[in-house]
């Protein structure tokens, strides 16, 4: 097998271990989830991943280990809900939902596109010590929540998973450019709610 | 010269190394310049890593979930 970190737990998953579902389930949930999400939208989301799960157990036999799991459950994600999207797909939605707090929008920059409103320096400069404040983390799940449902989705498939662009633009049938502009205006409106909550101490 | 503004507007693609060799040079050399742009920079990537960190609930559904897909393993095998 190419991808030795998952023979091991194939194994156990073969043998029906129960830790091992949960080590699976706990791994890659929440990004089934966000392929669904972005194809189906969030009213049948959790259907679809549901199916999914199941049609993982049933077809967990014939897994060859040619990609890794993750790759694979994704796939079956994806497939699964482009069959429930039985007309094909929407239009990609690149319309912007404005954030809680905003952009990093034209008006912080002069004419000349110097900075206007330069970005100031943060109080905490690593994650863990930003993220000891439980206020900013319900503040960004609020952004996060703000997203539509594909911008979410990709969002959390690239910076919460890692998953390459290209995976991202096969996965969910967006093309490079569009994952682009998504990635990078939920990232701005993400770092906007950063910056808002450093500045001010509240969401 | 790139702009701040310019900069701001490729920042994703140059965090994702999707910039060519001279749009990524552009930046690099505005950045050896720009302190601000620097500090956007670094913050933009300290916002990757927050979002990394941020905690996932939802655990008891987990559990659940684990369990009924282990029994249903066991009893197709
Ligand atoms: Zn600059």
């Amino acid at each position: 097998m190419d991808y030795p970190d998952d023979s091991a737990l194939l194994t156990r998953l073969l043998a029906g271990e129960q830790k091992a579902f949960r080590e699976l389930v706990g791994t890659y949930q929440s990004a089934m989830r966000a392929v669904a999400f972005a194809i189906v939208g969030s009213r049948n989301a959790d259907e679809v991943v549901q199916d999914a799960w199941l049609a993982v157990v049933r077809n967990l036999d014939s897994f060859q280990g040619r990609s890794s799991l993750k790759t694979w459950l994704l796939t079956i994600t994806a497939n699964t809900a482009k069959t429930r999207l039985k007309h094909n797909r929407r239009e990609v939605l690149l319309d912007d939902l404005p954030g809680p707090h905003g952009s990093v929008g034209d008006e912080r920059f002069a004419a000349d596109g110097h900075w206007l409103l330069a970005p100031h320096a943060w109080h905490q400069d690593t994650p863990e010590a930003l993220l000891t404040e439980g206020e900013l983390r319900e503040c960004l799940e609020k952004t996060l929540a703000s997203l539509s449902e594909l911008q979410g989705s990709v969002l959390l498939l690239r910076e919460r998973q890692g998953l390459e662009l290209d995976e991202i633009c096969n996965l969910l049938q967006v093309s490079l450019s569009n994952v682009r502009v998504l990635l990078h205006r939920a990232r701005l409106k993400v770092f906007a709610t950063l910056e808002h909550f450093e500045e001010t101490g509240q969401c | 010269m790139l702009s701040c503004k310019e900069l701001v507007a490729h920042s994703s693609d140059y965090l994702d190394s999707q910039l060519n060799l001279r749009m990524r040079l552009a930046v690099r050399t505005h950045l050896a310049m720009c302190r601000n742009c620097r500090r956007f920079i670094r913050q933009m990537r300290l916002s990757q890593l927050v979002l990394r960190r941020l905690p996932q609930g939802q655990n008891a559904e987990l559990d659940a979930l684990a369990q009924r897909l282990a029994e249903l393993r066991r009893q197709s095998s």
